[in-house]
């Protein structure tokens, strides 16, 4: 094997060996255990539901009648109940998978009447809006898919829980199977996935034994992330199929609208460049040239200058208009993309933090280089928002956090002024029209009084 | 002269004033819109007005808009439109009721002190001052009858649609004032301008430049 072929074994090795002591392993382990009860759930009291009905419809004399009327009613009940209850727990679910997955899914548009009104239980048209709501059907099918995806997750944890178990072994053998020679021990069974209940998959009776309960747990810790992942990454795709607001067409429409905050944004940032160049450099430049003019006017074709201390104010006011325009330009330039930007996010951060007026304290972990165009707009979104804290907040120290976590990189930035940052004005708008169209997130969160924290979620690649 | 300026960049505003009152003018305002220009030229009755194209509240083209309205209804007045970008359309509509008191400098001129205050008092006096640059559109634009000129009447029409004179012409390009006319005589031909008993062939040359 050539050298870079030994390499590369080399580094799927360790991170094969990495693997169960991740972050994300430990996520998705969480998240498969910790939606399980939901999936569950929603099962089990439909189906007690339906069963309390056929048990209700058994006993009485007239169960024709029962079945005919009240059966019927009682399963529309039921059904209602469901879609009612089907979006707060897709939103749980929802919640879950952006907190341990980073699957940042949006909330379905709310439940409409059919004039597009807001439907609430009582207002008329409530029910009619619920059977006719689609993300209510939708979650409820992924309530319903997540009992078997549940059993699955189940079983993924299991991998984990039966592996660790299994590494004990050869640790408290010695303690329990201290009796004296001679007594009868009954072995000891070792589970793992492929026999978890009972005798377990094969028993051990003497020491040396454990060591096979021990490697059957090396076994199984190495390869639980990626059954979980695996499991995990179905459930993934059906809680992005069904929880999220968007049906294709959606997506199209929510694209067809990002396409041309993009395009908006691009002619809006040139426009205001030319706009930046024509009322400063230029009119610097172009005062600066008539100031040499007059100079040069005053200072004759020959012979000695008739008036040299205004030729001297003309001069000295060009080179003034010389070095400002050459500010101007600088400072535009930077505006348009600020070279230290090359030298990654952790760099262009520390000098936009450096020149701020009021203290920022800041962090940042970034193992993993965003794309050139996440890198600028994150820069942007830091230097904007660190702005605005400086502008109107009052605050006496400000912190900015920039974190890669997966594939996502976070902006924090929060401060400890007076608070009361409005999300619908121009600034925050905005900006938050200029993350939507990378599909990024942010989150405000500015009670009056304060503190501020406003965080955005970008993906590492456009 | 008496001049009126409507410039919204304050220092190049105040560069302005400076120059032409150092140069014995008289600047009767110097404001900053559209609508003050209107009022001041109300006021004043200057001989002429400096107007920038790009003032606000827009930022677009009131100052031209102005300018139009200044040449409708004060016609003695000569208005030298100024700006940092030269646009065709601009320059056709400024010209559109006759080249006669109408300038359309870039910005950059006033770096040539002397230059500038002659177009102006050109423009004053109902004379033309188009910047180079605009000639330089129109050629590029090719009108017809245009690209029959020789590249020496180009050079003579386009001296000629600055506003200058035969003689002006003439110390331009280093040329006896027969020659120009000679150029000039050509131009009027090719363009097919009869020969008429005013200089109004001249600024008729200009506007065929222009199609309008």
């Amino acid at each position: 094997m050539d050298q870079a072929g030994v390499a590369r074994v080399r580094v799927i090795a360790r991170a094969a060996l990495v693997a169960p002591v991740t972050g994300r392993a430990r996520r998705e382990a969480l998240f498969a255990l910790a939606g399980a009860p939901i999936g569950f759930g929603f099962l089990g009291i439909a189906f007690g539901g339906a069963l309390a009905i056929a048990t209700a419809a058994g006993p009485t004399p007239d169960s024709a009648a029962w079945t005919a009327i009240w059966a019927p009613v009682l399963v529309l009940l039921l059904l209602i109940l469901a879609l009612a209850a089907a979006r707060p727990l897709g939103g749980v679910i929802r919640w879950l998978a952006a907190w341990l997955l980073a699957e940042r899914i949006s909330e379905p548009p709310p439940l409409r009447t059919r004039h597009g009104l807001p439907a609430r239980p009582g207002k008329q048209g409530w029910l009619a809006a619920r059977f006719r709501d689609g993300p209510g059907w939708r979650a409820t099918v992924y309530l319903l898919l997540k009992f078997p995806v549940a059993v699955f997750e189940f079983y993924a944890v299991a991998w984990w829980a039966a592996g660790i178990a299994d590494l004990t072994y050869p640790f408290w053998w010695g303690l329990m199977r201290n009796h004296p020679p001679g007594t009868h021990l009954s072995p000891v069974p070792v589970f793992t996935p492929f026999g978890l209940f009972g005798s377990g998959t094969f028993r051990v009776a003497t020491f040396p034994g454990t060591f096979a309960a021990f490697a059957a747990g090396v076994g199984m810790v190495l390869a639980a992330p990626w059954v979980t992942r695996a499991v995990v990454w179905v459930d993934r795709w059906l809680i992005r199929v069904l929880l999220g607001p968007r049906t294709l067409a959606q997506r199209v429409r929510d694209l067809e609208r990002t396409r041309a905050l993009a395009v908006n944004d691009s002619a809006a940032v040139l426009r205001q460049v030319e706009r930046n160049l024509h009322d400063g450099a230029q009119i610097r430049l172009a005062t600066l040239a008539m100031n040499l003019g007059m100079a040069r006017e005053k200072l004759g074709a020959d012979g000695d200058p008739s008036d040299l201390a205004a030729v001297r104010k003309l001069v000295d006011a060009a080179h003034q208009g010389a070095k400002d325009a050459l500010g101007e330009l600088r400072e535009l330039a930077k505006g348009i993309h600020p070279p230290v930007l090359d030298n990654g996010l952790t760099d262009a951060l520390a000098t936009l933090v450096a020149g701020s007026a009021v203290p920022v304290k800041l962090t940042t972990s970034i193992a993993r280089r965003p794309s050139a165009a996440i890198e600028s707009i994150g820069y942007f979104c830091a230097a904007e928002l660190l702005a605005n804290a400086v502008k109107h907040s009052r605050a006496e120290t400000i912190m900015l956090e920039a974190a890669q976590r997966d594939s996502t990189l976070r902006l924090t930035v929060s401060d400890d002024g007076a608070g009361g940052a409005d999300p619908h004005g121009t600034g925050l708008a905005g900006l938050a029209q200029r993350i939507r169209i990378v599909d990024g997130h942010m989150e405000i969160s500015s009670p009056p009084g304060g503190p501020t924290r406003i965080c955005v979620d970008l993906p590492l690649r456009v | 002269m008496r001049v009126v300026i409507a410039e919204d960049a304050a220092m190049m505003r105040e560069g302005l004033t400076r120059l032409l009152t150092e140069r014995g003018h008289e600047v009767c305002a110097a404001i900053a819109d559209g609508e003050a220009l209107l009022a001041a030229v109300a006021q004043h009755r200057p001989d002429v007005a400096v107007v920038d194209i790009r003032m606000p509240p827009t930022h677009t083209d009131e100052g031209l808009r102005a300018a139009l309205e200044l040449r409708d209804r004060y016609p003695g007045t000569g208005v030298l439109v100024f700006s940092q970008y030269i646009e065709t359309r601009y320059a056709s509509e400024l010209l559109a009721g006759g080249a006669a008191g109408v300038g359309y400098l870039l910005k950059d001129r006033v770096a040539d002190v002397a230059e500038f205050a002659d177009a102006l008092a050109r423009v004053s006096a109902g004379g033309t001052a188009l910047d180079p640059e605009v000639v330089s559109q129109l050629l590029a634009a090719r009108q017809p009858g245009v690209a029959a000129l020789t590249p020496r009447e180009r050079e003579v029409l386009t001296l000629m649609a600055e506003g200058r004179s035969n003689a002006g012409i003439s110390s331009a390009l280093v040329l006896s004032t027969g020659a120009v006319e000679k150029h000039v005589a050509s131009i009027f031909g090719k363009l097919g301008l009869p020969p008429s008993e005013n200089d109004n062939r001249r600024v008729l040359a200009v506007l065929r430049y222009l199609g309008s």
